[in-house]
C-alpha cells in the first residue's frame, strides 16, 4: 500500500516536472510520429516486394512492430527514465549522487526502478496500440479469448525482461562505470522490431538466449498470429521469472561494490 | 586560416577522441545496427531467388557498403554545433581567429578516423561470414570517390545548415531528427531506391536524402547506367549548392543574432 502511494507521488512530481517545458510535448510528438512512420513504412516497403518471409506476412509483421512500439513506449514511461537516471551520461553512480539515493528509507531497488516517469510516453504507447489494433484487424485468424489471454501472458513476460536486462546493465555500470551498457542494449534492442525468424541462424540464437530481446516481441505477435506453442510461451515466462530474480541479485551484489564517486 | 593552426587542432581533437574510443566504438555499434537490420532482413527474404534483380549477396554487399558509406558521410558534428550554440561556447570559438567551421571540420577528420577504426575490422568480419557478391569495375570504383566525396560534402553542410537554427529556436535540433528519418527512409537504408514502391522512389530521386548515402553505394555495386550516373552526380551538385548556399546565409544572418547565453 505504501509502495502504490509512492508510486502515485512519483508519477505525479514527474509529471508536473514535465509539464514545465510545454515544447518538449510537441518535440515528443514529433520523434513519436517520426519512430512510427519509418517503422510502418520498413514494414510495408518490404511486404511491397514479397508476400511472406518466413511465415511472416504483412499484418503478423506489422502486429509485431505494435508489440515492438508497446513495449518501447512502456520502457520509455518509467523503467528507462528511471534506470538512466542511475546509470546514464552523468548518471548518480557515475556523479556519486547515488549516496542519497542509497540513504532513502525504501527498498533500493524499488526507488531505483520506479522513481522516474515520463508522462509523454503514453503518446507513443497510444500510436503503438493503433498499429497493434489495426494490424489485428487485418489478422487472418480471428482474436479469440484464449489467445487474447496468451498475448497478455507474453507481453507481460516481454516487458518483465525488459526490465531484468536493464537492471542488469544497470549493476554492471556499478563494476565498470563509464561504459553505456543501455545504449549497446538500445542497439541490439532496435532488433526485436522484426521477427527473429527472420534473421540467420546464429543471431536468432543470440537473440533468443544470450540477449533475449527477440522473445520480447516475437513471442506476443505469435501469440496473436497463430504459430506459438504452450512450450514457448512458458518457455518465455520461465526464462522472464529467471532473469528477474538473476538481474534483482546482480543489482544487490553491485550495490555493495559502490563507493560512491570521490577520490 | 592558418594551415598550422589547423593541423594542431585537428591532431588534439584526434588525441582528446581516441582517449574516448571505447564511447565512440559504441556509437559506432549503434549507428551500425538499423542498416544491419535491414541487409538481414532483406537477404532472408531474397532466399535462393532474387528481388527485383537483386540477390542475397547482392543484398549483403550492397548494406555493407552502406554500413561504411554511412559512418563515413554521416555527420555526428551536426549535433554538436547546436548544443555549442544553445550553451554559449559558440563565445570561446569566436574569439579565434579563425571560423568555426574549421573546428567542427577537425572532429569530423578526427571522428572519422575513430569510427573507421572500428568499423573496417568490424565490415570485414561481417563480409567472411555473410559472403557479399559484387563486382567492381574501373568505371564504378572511379566513380565511387567523388560521389562519395560529394555525399559527405553535401550531409555535412545540409546538417550545419540545420543545426544553426540554433541561432534562433533552441529546440532546432528536432529537425535533426527529421533528417534523420528522412536519410533512412528515402536514401537507401529502408531499401534500395530501386526497391523504393512509386512514389516513395519519385521523391528519393528528387530529394537531398539518397545523393547523401544512397547514391556512392549504387554506383560502387553497379546499379547505375551512364545516364542515371550523370543524373545523380547533377542532382548531387545541385543539392550541394543550395546547401553552401543555405549555410553561408544562416551563418552570416545567425552569428549577428548571437548574444550568448543570458543575453
Amino acid at each position: 500500500m505504501r509502495y502504490l502511494r509512492l508510486i502515485g507521488s512519483f508519477v505525479r512530481a514527474s509529471t508536473q516536472n514535465e509539464l514545465a517545458y510545454r515544447a518538449n510535448f510537441w518535440i515528443s510528438l514529433l520523434y513519436a510520429l517520426l519512430n512510427l512512420g519509418t517503422g510502418v513504412l520498413g514494414v510495408v516497403v518490404l511486404f511491397s516486394q514479397v508476400e511472406t518471409v518466413r511465415g511472416w506476412d504483412l499484418p503478423a509483421t506489422l502486429a509485431l512492430l505494435g508489440v515492438y512500439l508497446i513495449i518501447g513506449a512502456l520502457r520509455n514511461l518509467f523503467i528507462g527514465p528511471s534506470l538512466n537516471a542511475l546509470a546514464g551520461l552523468d548518471g548518480e553512480i557515475w556523479a556519486g549522487k547515488f549516496d542519497f539515493t542509497l540513504l532513502r528509507p525504501v527498498d533500493t531497488q524499488f526507488l531505483a526502478s520506479l522513481r522516474y516517469w515520463r508522462p509523454l510516453a503514453l503518446v507513443d504507447l497510444v500510436l503503438g496500440l493503433g498499429v497493434l489494433g489495426a494490424a489485428v484487424i487485418r489478422l487472418e485468424q480471428s482474436l479469440t479469448l484464449p489467445r487474447l489471454v496468451a498475448f497478455l501472458v507474453a507481453m507481460g513476460a516481454g516487458v518483465t525482461i525488459l526490465y531484468a536486462i536493464l537492471l542488469a546493465f544497470t549493476a554492471l555500470f556499478l563494476w565498470s562505470p563509464g561504459f553505456l551498457f543501455t545504449w549497446a542494449f538500445d542497439a541490439v534492442f532496435q532488433m526485436a522490431r522484426y521477427p527473429v525468424g527472420l534473421y540467420p541462424g546464429w543471431l536468432r540464437l543470440v537473440l533468443t538466449w544470450v540477449i533475449p530481446v527477440g522473445v520480447m516481441t516475437t513471442v506476443p505477435a505469435q501469440a496473436l498470429a497463430g504459430g506459438l506453442s504452450a512450450g514457448t510461451l512458458i518457455g518465455s515466462v520461465a526464462l522472464a521469472v529467471g532473469l528477474l530474480f538473476g538481474a534483482s541479485a546482480l543489482f544487490r551484489l553491485g550495490l555493495r561494490r559502490y563507493t560512491s564517486a570521490s577520490s | 586560416m592558418n594551415q598550422r593552426g589547423g593541423w594542431a587542432l585537428i591532431k588534439s581533437t584526434w588525441l582528446s577522441w581516441m582517449q574516448h574510443r571505447s564511447f565512440f566504438f559504441l556509437l559506432a555499434f549503434m549507428w551500425m545496427i538499423p542498416p544491419l537490420i535491414y541487409l538481414f532482413v532483406w537477404s532472408t527474404a531474397a532466399g535462393g531467388k532474387t528481388i527485383g534483380g537483386f540477390s542475397r549477396g547482392e543484398f549483403v554487399a550492397y548494406y555493407l557498403v552502406l554500413i561504411l558509406v554511412n559512418q563515413l558521410t554521416y555527420s555526428q558534428t551536426n549535433w554538436t554545433v547546436g548544443d555549442v550554440i544553445r550553451s554559449g561556447q559558440m563565445n570561446t570559438l569566436l574569439l579565434r581567429p579563425m571560423l568555426p567551421l574549421y573546428d567542427t571540420l577537425a572532429s569530423e577528420v578526427a571522428g572519422k578516423v575513430v569510427f573507421m577504426a572500428f568499423m573496417i575490422p568490424v565490415t570485414a568480419a561481417l563480409a567472411l561470414v555473410l559472403r557479399p557478391e559484387m563486382h567492381v569495375t574501373l568505371r564504378n570504383g572511379l566513380a565511387f570517390v567523388p560521389a562519395l566525396g560529394l555525399a559527405w560534402a553535401l550531409r555535412f553542410f545540409w546538417g550545419y545548415w540545420l543545426a544553426l537554427l540554433a541561432f534562433w529556436a533552441t529546440r532546432a535540433d528536432a529537425l535533426l531528427g527529421l533528417q534523420d528519418s528522412l536519410v533512412f527512409l528515402l536514401a537507401g537504408q529502408v531499401a534500395p531506391t530501386a526497391l523504393l514502391p512509386g512514389l516513395m522512389r519519385e521523391a528519393a530521386t528528387v530529394l537531398p536524402f539518397r545523393y547523401m548515402l544512397g547514391f556512392p553505394v549504387e554506383v560502387l555495386t553497379g546499379q547505375l547506367n551512364t545516364v542515371e550516373l550523370w543524373t545523380g552526380f547533377t542532382f548531387q551538385a545541385g543539392w550541394l549548392f543550395v546547401a553552401l548556399l543555405l549555410f553561408v546565409t544562416m551563418w552570416r544572418t545567425g552569428v549577428k543574432r548571437y548574444s550568448a547565453v543570458g543575453g
